[in-house]
């Protein structure tokens, strides 16, 4: 490898130089404010070195640096950087000593920026395992309280079934055109255009494989599970995180190797997208568990996203749908951390009990305005009122869709979003109660950093929906 | 130019200092934030304006684009020329004198900042309106002088007819926004831009062969216009509005808010020019708002209903102005209208303020020794209302006359009438107030506060008729008339008609006014009157009766059903989809299977 190759892959050298340094240091001399400043410094150095830019080139067949992939990586170092704060702030409530917890976050976000980075299914699947498997030992860091442990062997055994299913997949694909990576497929198809029924069989079954890890529709059983038992700023970062990560390589896949030439592949990512922003946005209707609620709503949140497929597929749409994806995805992931944020921020209860039923919040607005209007927003955001990042995400897909004439996916669109508005707000009124109505009183975090970033999110939401130009010039630049 | 974005940034600011702080600042810091922020931003409009006439033009401030999504590119953007520079001018500067008389007036209320939070953020969205250089902007200030209405006039909100007041201002206004934005739609449907000054130039471009078209767009923005300004057949609110505190009522319901229609018309004026038909709806509304309520503010016993009335008529000679097309003379009455009518709600809060917020003028008299400063200014205020020779509305109402007689001398008769009618009611309120028996005994003196705005608005109204406005550029240059000397007379000598006949009503006694309005036709023609010719009744009878029987009839029954259905099937969806979610591992891995084989099927089917 060249130095200009290592230098264009710096920002996961920096990453990856990180995890070392904290892993010797937790041989050496277990220390947990070290420990938690070492992998805040690494997450914010690797963010800011993707953000000071370099050169676009492929580094190796497995990696390709471009503006997308930094894009992403400052994303999810920062998502793993908000993560690490409100997880001390958890898990000091709890009493717990865990410097392996940051070494495992880190990793996770490792795996994350990876796949923004990886240009070849072995890179994807190097990726996607990095990610999942620090995650599995996170969801069931709290070893003391039963769900996170049955969440965690869920999320194992039916992730290792997904992760299978894509690797069949990734095999019949190398069987049929004698590549991995994702140009090397699309140069393989265009020479020869007659693939028969075998290479959309073995594409569908990669998709099905990410869709599980996108929660998609009928691959969704296990989120409300796992949300509900994983530790909240873990459920923050795996509802975004993880998330986006897979829908940027998804993304990336698709248009290096051209998939959208596969008529029936679109139309499954079109199926997969109206159930799950009609079942998903049903499933959290009368939801009483915030965390679960959430859980569904990040599953019609990855329907509504997995609209721009569809409408990448249509002629002189595909840079509007990708600029459309990533506004979305940027915009989904700094709402969803604000609201698990406040989640997070709920005082833990008896035997470190988290507080996420709606009654846990009611009279919220009466008792702690400022965490209140931080729900308020997120909520907003979610269900997509103006003048939050939410709206204007929702406008692009809009944009999208009724550009390349996708008229069921807009309606489906449409009628989820309406469902939605009814749980989201639902969790407003219950704040809004006045007190005395309530019985649940959980405290407040008194930690800084923890308010600080909460209100930075805030800031964040509201700023990406009131003025989002700068970033929209930027992701018109790079696509 | 950051002056410009300063100045409704200023008030905006400060409202959100106030709003984020609850009541927990001090008074003294809150008397300076909420009249200070305004104060600046009537100093930065002072300089803008000073400016304005050195570097000339109109300015154009882009601060940022929303957002440029799929051909739509909403501009935080601001056009600053002579039309909206008066407008400013006026919102600001009478702004400021009505926050810092609020300072004393609102002295002893205990939700004192929750007041100057809405004040300011009325002023902020106020400024949004005028200076909004798309319609889409303007739209946004038009909905938050809306609310900021509804929240003042709702202020004292423990009194339930005060809240009804307030939802009674807010339900008839939205009528009249739900016209505009329809017309909003239209004109971007048709027009393919908001930008105000390129969407007048193509509304000109593509439309100057008239048709149905510029008609509609124009008839739905005066629905619009019709509805904020209070004119018929929507100002039935307004009257009631007057619940609010009394500076609320002289900054919202006189001088700027209840103006806003006028300012859109005039804005928009060349697509009303395109539309004779719609012109001339505005002028004959214009007419009979003028007459109707001013017949009902001579009927009125309650000394804001009097004004509040005397607003909607006053507007009305506007609207007039605006449907013959003397678009100058319009804004320029705006303007004289919002010093000299700011002047007397201010003038009647401070008399309020000082008897134990009575009401009603019979229950006051002899003011005139006993409240000497507010009898002056009130006497200057109700002079320029009555356009007597040399006040400030004299020349402002005279310009509406003449450009009314050689547009159609029908109009111009009904413009006299109501000139007739304004010097009957504005000297009837001066002489039962002010003369005759004391009945009440002040229990204070209005401070310098309050005396210092009532002054300044005196001067106002006395020599704001010279005042010119820069307003050539805006509007198409009126051509030069022959000026009608006789004509002009008349509207000389009506108003000091109606002074006479005042005084002989209800000075000297001469005329039996009792005798007149006590029995018989006169008496039911002044409680039909005092009722406001019946509004209020005939939309009971019309809308709201008929509207309440059908929903107690739909009751339930049978068109709720639908959406009854809907909310049951989603309930069902729900129940449904949520028996999936067992929780059993078992069970998950088998449906994992099970969709791997159905999105498998369906590649297969559409690869054979």
């Amino acid at each position: 490898m060249s130095g200009a190759e290592l230098q264009a892959i710096l920002p996961l050298g920096i990453l990856a130089g990180g995890i070392i340094l904290v892993m010797l240091q937790i041989a050496f001399r277990r220390h947990l404010a070290t420990s938690i400043s070492l992998s805040l410094l690494t997450l914010l150095a690797t963010a800011a070195a993707a953000l000071e830019g370099g050169a676009d080139m492929p580094v190796t067949p497995l990696l390709q640096a471009d503006s997308f992939a930094r894009l992403f990586t400052v994303l999810f170092c920062l998502a793993g950087a908000i993560s690490t704060l409100l997880s001390t702030d958890y898990l000091g409530q709890r009493d717990d000593e865990p410097e392996e917890y940051y070494l495992l976050l880190l990793l996770s976000s490792l795996g994350a920026c990876v796949l923004a980075y990886a240009s070849h299914l072995a890179s994807l699947l190097l990726g996607l395992e990095l990610m999942s498997v620090a995650l599995y030992a996170l969801i069931a860091y709290p070893n003391k309280a039963p769900l996170p442990l049955e969440a965690a062997v869920k999320y194992l055994m039916l992730s290792g079934a997904a992760s299978a299913t894509a690797l069949f997949g990734f095999a019949l694909l190398y069987a049929g055109t004698g590549s991995l990576s994702f140009t090397g497929l699309g140069q393989a198809l265009d020479a020869n255009p007659e693939t028969g029924v075998l290479l959309p069989v073995a594409a569908v079954m990669v998709v099905a494989g990410l869709a599980f890890k996108l929660s998609l529709v009928p691959f969704h059983l296990w989120t409300p599970d796992v949300y509900q038992g994983a530790p909240s700023p873990i459920t923050g970062f795996l509802a975004s995180v993880s998330k986006a990560a897979v829908l940027v390589v998804l993304l990336r896949w698709f248009s290096d190797a051209n998939l959208f030439r596969f008529p029936a592949l679109v139309q499954t990512t079109a199926v997969l997208a109206v159930l799950s922003m009609l079942v998903g946005n049903l499933l959290a209707l009368l939801q009483d568990n915030i965390k679960r609620m959430l859980a569904y709503s990040s599953i019609a949140h990855m329907g509504y996203l997995m609209i721009v497929f569809a409408a990448a597929a249509a002629p002189g749409q595909r840079d509007f749908a990708l600029e459309a994806a990533s506004y979305y995805l940027i915009a989904y992931t700094a709402t969803t951390l604000a609201a698990f944020a406040l989640l997070t921020m709920l005082g833990a209860g008896e035997g470190g009990r988290e507080h996420c039923q709606l009654q846990d919040v009611s009279g919220l607005f009466w008792r702690y305005p400022g965490p209140a209007i931080l729900l308020l927003v997120a909520l907003l955001s979610l269900a997509g009122i103006p003048l939050t990042a939410g709206f204007l995400a929702k406008f692009y897909l809009v944009g999208a869709a009724s550009g390349s004439g996708q008229w069921v996916l807009l309606g489906s669109l449409v009628i989820g979003s309406a469902i939605g508005i009814y749980y989201y707000l639902r969790v407003v009124f219950y704040m809004s109660r006045r007190p005395g109505e309530y019985q649940s009183r959980p405290g407040m975090t008194r930690f800084w950093p923890v308010r600080l970033t909460a209100w930075l999110l805030v800031a964040a939401v509201l700023l990406l929906g009131v003025l989002p130009q700068p970033l929209l010039h930027y992701l018109a630049s790079i696509l | 130019m950051n002056l410009i974005a300063l100045v409704p940034a200023l008030p905006l600011l400060s409202a959100t200092a106030l709003m984020v702080t609850t009541g927990r600042l001090p008074r003294r810091l809150v008397a300076w934030l909420g009249a200070g922020s305004v104060g600046l931003a009537a100093l930065c409009t002072a300089l803008v304006a000073a400016a304005y006439g050195d570097a000339g033009g109109p300015y154009t401030v882009h601060l940022w684009t929303w957002f440029a999504v799929g051909g739509l590119e909403p501009g935080i953007a601001f056009y600053v020329d002579g039309l909206a520079l008066v407008m400013m001018s006026v919102i600001t500067g009478v702004g400021f004198l009505i926050h810092l008389y609020s300072i004393e007036f609102m002295g002893e209320d205990a939700s004192f900042s929750r007041y100057f939070a809405y004040m300011n953020l009325f002023v902020g969205a106020m400024l949004i309106l005028v200076m909004a250089d798309n319609l889409l902007l303007l739209y946004l200030g038009w909905e938050g002088v809306g609310l900021c209405s509804y929240l003042l006039v709702g202020f004292w909100y423990r009194d339930p007819a005060n809240g009804a007041a307030a939802r009674k201002a807010f339900v008839v206004t939205r009528v009249g926004d739900t016209a505009m934005i329809l017309g909003l739609f239209l004109l971007f449907t048709q027009l393919h831009t908001l930008q105000i000054q390129p969407l007048m130039a193509a509304a000109a471009d593509e439309w100057a062969g008239g048709g149905w078209l510029p008609t509609l767009a124009a008839l739905l923005l005066l629905g619009g216009a019709v509805g904020k300004s209070a004119q018929l057949p929507l100002h039935t609110w307004l009257p009631d509005a007057m619940a609010g505190p009394t500076p609320v009522s002289a900054l919202i319901h006189a001088a700027t808010m209840v103006t806003a229609g006028v300012y859109l018309i005039a804005r928009t004026h060349t697509l009303f020019l395109l539309s004779p038909a719609a012109l001339g709806a505005v002028a004959w509304i214009g007419v009979l708002t003028l007459l109707l309520a001013a017949c009902a503010a001579l009927a009125q016993r309650d000394i804001k209903r009097i004004l509040a009335y005397s607003t909607i008529s006053q507007i009305g000679y506007m609207f007039l102005a605006l449907g013959v097309g003397a678009f100058a003379p319009g804004v320029f009455h705006l303007v004289t209208h919002a010093f000299f009518k700011a002047l007397l709600f201010l003038a009647a809060g401070a008399i309020i303020h000082c008897l134990h917020h009575e009401h009603d003028i019979f229950r006051m008299g002899g003011l005139r020794t006993r409240l000497p400063l507010v009898f002056w200014v009130f006497l200057i205020g109700a002079a320029a209302l009555a356009a007597l020779p040399f006040t400030a509305g004299f020349y402002s109402k005279d310009a509406i006359l003449l450009s009314a007689w050689e547009a159609d001398p029908w109009l111009w008769t009904g413009g006299l009438l109501g000139a007739l009618l304004t010097g009957i009611y504005s000297f009837r309120l001066i002489f039962v107030v002010f003369f005759g028996e004391a009945t009440h005994e002040p229990d204070r003196r209005p401070g310098w506060k309050m005396a210092l705005p009532l002054s300044l608005l005196a001067l106002l109204s006395l020599t704001g008729g010279a005042i010119s406005l820069p307003l050539a550029p805006a509007f198409p240059v009126s051509t030069g008339h022959a000026v009608n000397h006789t004509v002009e007379y008349i509207g000389i000598a009506v108003p000091l008609l109606g002074l006479g006949i005042a005084y002989l009503f209800f000075l000297g006694r001469q005329l039996p006014v009792d005798a007149l309005a006590g029995r018989g036709v006169g008496a039911r023609l002044r409680r039909f009157w005092q009722r406001g010719w019946g509004f209020d009744t005939l939309y009971q009878v019309l809308w709201v009766t008929p509207y309440r029987a059908l929903a107690h009839l739909l009751r339930g029954e049978p068109v709720d059903a639908l959406y009854n259905l809907l909310a049951a099937l989603c309930r069902q969806g729900h129940r449904g989809l949520a028996a999936l979610q067992t929780g059993a591992l078992r069970w998950y891995a088998t449906t994992l299977t099970f969709a791997l084989v159905v999105v498998i099927a369906i590649v297969l089917r559409g690869a054979m």
